[in-house]
């Protein structure tokens, strides 16, 4: 499904902080990337959501080279073949929660009506129907990861990212996403979590040490 | 289409969810059209009032008068209509005193023969009357000759009759003329000619249009023919275009600069506040292309919001104290002008937003 090879990448062109890296990632999986802080979990993240260019290296997605796409192109995949789950759940505060879910709907061009009833089919899914018409200031911590992982789903993603999902998360809460991890994998997705929570990696099928 | 609705559809939410930022820009392009409209708006007003008076008296008339044995005859409007830059021309031939029919002792006003294809201009209805015999008067005229109803019948000192037809409202170039009586005239090459009144197409034509009419007259006798321009109106009115049109330019240019630095300064702003929206927007997949153009389509709504307040107040306030207005061209120039300047604001801080590091924007706190 996704497949990294020889991925080397830095902030800065003299010091990469991952060098040659290579990995695997197979329709149906949840996988783990762990490690101490600083070693770059986030930023491999990104580079796997095509949010960063590598130095050097491929990134195939179904045996496509995505990582050296021009960025207009690799922003219309990150919209309609991945799904984001940021360790701060990054909502609109401005928006109401239904917005925030269907914000993708914009940049993947799709039917906006379509993207909002399947929004509300995601919500009540995850328990968070009743807050569509609330601002995200409204709603707790482990509501909004929830809503965002809504919004992640959205486009029922071939690969989904999450970093750090389940750091503010109460158990219950953090059940429910792992759970919804899995729910996606058996759909035939990927699923990459770059996490901290033993509890999280102990329930994935594969762990990657960084 | 159904992106171009989504994008229209973001611009509003995103500037609704920015109020007070969405409210300053407004109020900065609506106080941008009010203030031009108030001063340049009012000088062009002026201006368009002083050129309009000094139109009135004339300034692009070229008569040219011709003494009876001059030789100057109504074939010259057929030389006349191959010359370039010419608005009207009519001739009209010596004048004959008449009375009305019915009062033959009342005052005498002065009928004279009209020739020219232009005479429709002066309200004058072909096909009233006998041809040739009809006349038709201005208000002065019919009311010297007691014809209160516009019609009736004249009978000139040299015995012919007329029928007064209707009345004509006398142009300012032909005032000169009143009371004016006019007998509108077929085709009739060698009818002899007194006056011939011609309007050049612009003020500025008038010098050449009157050099190039004194070469077409073939009179037999030069040393009877006068001809009065209106040049010197005409320079003046250059002159006073000239002068108000740059100083208002300057003034505008100004005023536009300034609400230009000011938007793109709050733009700056606020790009830099919604740092973190831009990044995620990036990183759940908008490209650069979209980030600016959500932000420059939010721009142009303020603006045009702006404008349209902007320059209604500033119509509204100059009606109210009377002022001339400038005119719908200018208005609608100073709207898109300012429409324009907000967009061109707008680009510097878009194109910033969209090619920021989402990352790093992501991990702003």
């Amino acid at each position: 499904m996704l497949e990294a090879r020889g991925l080397t990448f830095g902030y800065e062109r003299d010091r990469p902080i991952i060098v040659g890296w290579e990995a695997r990632f197979e329709a149906g999986e949840v996988v783990a990337i762990t490690g101490p802080s600083g070693r770059g979990k986030s930023t491999l993240l990104y580079l796997l959501g095509l949010m960063l260019k590598p130095f050097s290296g491929e990134l195939r997605l179904a045996d496509v080279e995505v990582g050296t796409m021009r960025d207009a192109d690799r922003a219309r995949l990150r919209a309609s073949q991945f799904g984001f789950v940021f360790q701060d759940a990054a909502l609109d505060p401005t928006r109401t929660v239904l917005d925030n879910v269907t914000e993708t709907s914009l940049y993947r061009d799709a039917d906006l009506r379509a993207d909002q009833i399947r929004a509300q089919e995601l919500m009540e899914q995850f328990g968070v129907d009743l807050r569509a018409r609330a601002k995200p200031g409204q709603v707790s911590g482990g509501q909004a990861q929830r809503i965002a992982l809504c919004r992640a789903l959205l486009n029922r993603p071939r690969v989904l990212l999450a970093d750090e999902p389940t750091g503010n998360l109460d158990p219950a809460s953090a059940d429910v996403v792992v759970g919804a991890f899995h729910d996606h994998a058996a759909t035939g997705a990927a699923v990459v979590v770059v996490t901290h929570d033993p509890a999280l990696v102990a329930r994935c099928h594969r762990r990657i040490e960084l | 289409m159904r992106r171009v609705r989504a994008l229209l559809r973001e611009s509003i939410a995103t500037a609704r969810s920015s109020r007070v930022a969405s409210i300053v820009t407004i109020v900065m392009i609506a106080g941008m059209c009010a203030a031009v409209l108030l001063t340049t708006g009012r000088t062009v007003g002026a201006e368009q009032a002083v050129i309009s008076t000094l139109d009135s008296a004339g300034t692009r008339s070229i008569v040219i008068r011709a003494e009876a044995d001059a030789g100057l005859q109504a074939d010259v409007l057929n030389r006349i209509a191959n010359l370039e830059g010419i608005a009207w021309a009519g001739a009209f031939g010596p004048a004959v005193d008449a009375t009305n029919a019915l009062n033959l002792d009342g005052m005498r006003v002065p009928v004279r023969l009209a020739y020219g294809a232009d005479l429709d201009d002066l309200g004058i209805r072909t096909g009233v009357g006998v041809p040739g015999e009809a006349v038709w008067g201005s208000p002065p005229a019919l009311d010297q000759l007691g014809l209160s109803d516009d019609v009736g019948s004249l009978v000139t000192t040299s015995g012919l009759d007329y029928a007064v037809v209707g009345s004509l409202a006398t142009p300012d170039y032909l005032r000169f003329l009143e009371p004016l009586a006019i007998a509108p005239q077929a085709e009739q090459p060698d009818a002899p000619l007194s006056v011939l009144v011609v309007i050049a197409a612009r003020p500025d034509l008038v010098a050449p249009v009157s050099q190039a009419l004194l070469s077409v007259l073939a009179v037999d006798d030069p040393t009877g023919i006068t001809l009065s321009t209106s040049e010197s109106i005409a320079t003046l009115r250059a002159l006073i275009e000239g002068q108000l049109g740059s100083f208002g330019r300057e003034l505008v240019l100004a005023i536009f600069a300034l609400t230009g630095v000011l938007v793109a300064a709050i733009l700056s702003g606020l790009t830099a506040l919604r740092r973190k929206d831009f990044g995620r927007r990036r990183a759940l997949g908008a490209s650069r292309g979209l980030i600016v153009a959500l932000l420059l389509t939010q721009m142009a709504l303020l603006s045009i919001t702006g404008a349209a307040l902007g320059t209604g107040g500033a119509l509204i306030a100059l009606t109210l104290i009377g002022d001339p207005l400038p005119g719908l061209p200018f208005v609608a120039a100073v709207a898109v002008l300012a429409t324009a300047v907000g967009l061109v604001a707008a680009l510097a801080p878009a194109l910033a937003a969209a090619t920021r590091d989402p990352i790093r924007e992501l991990r702003v706190p």
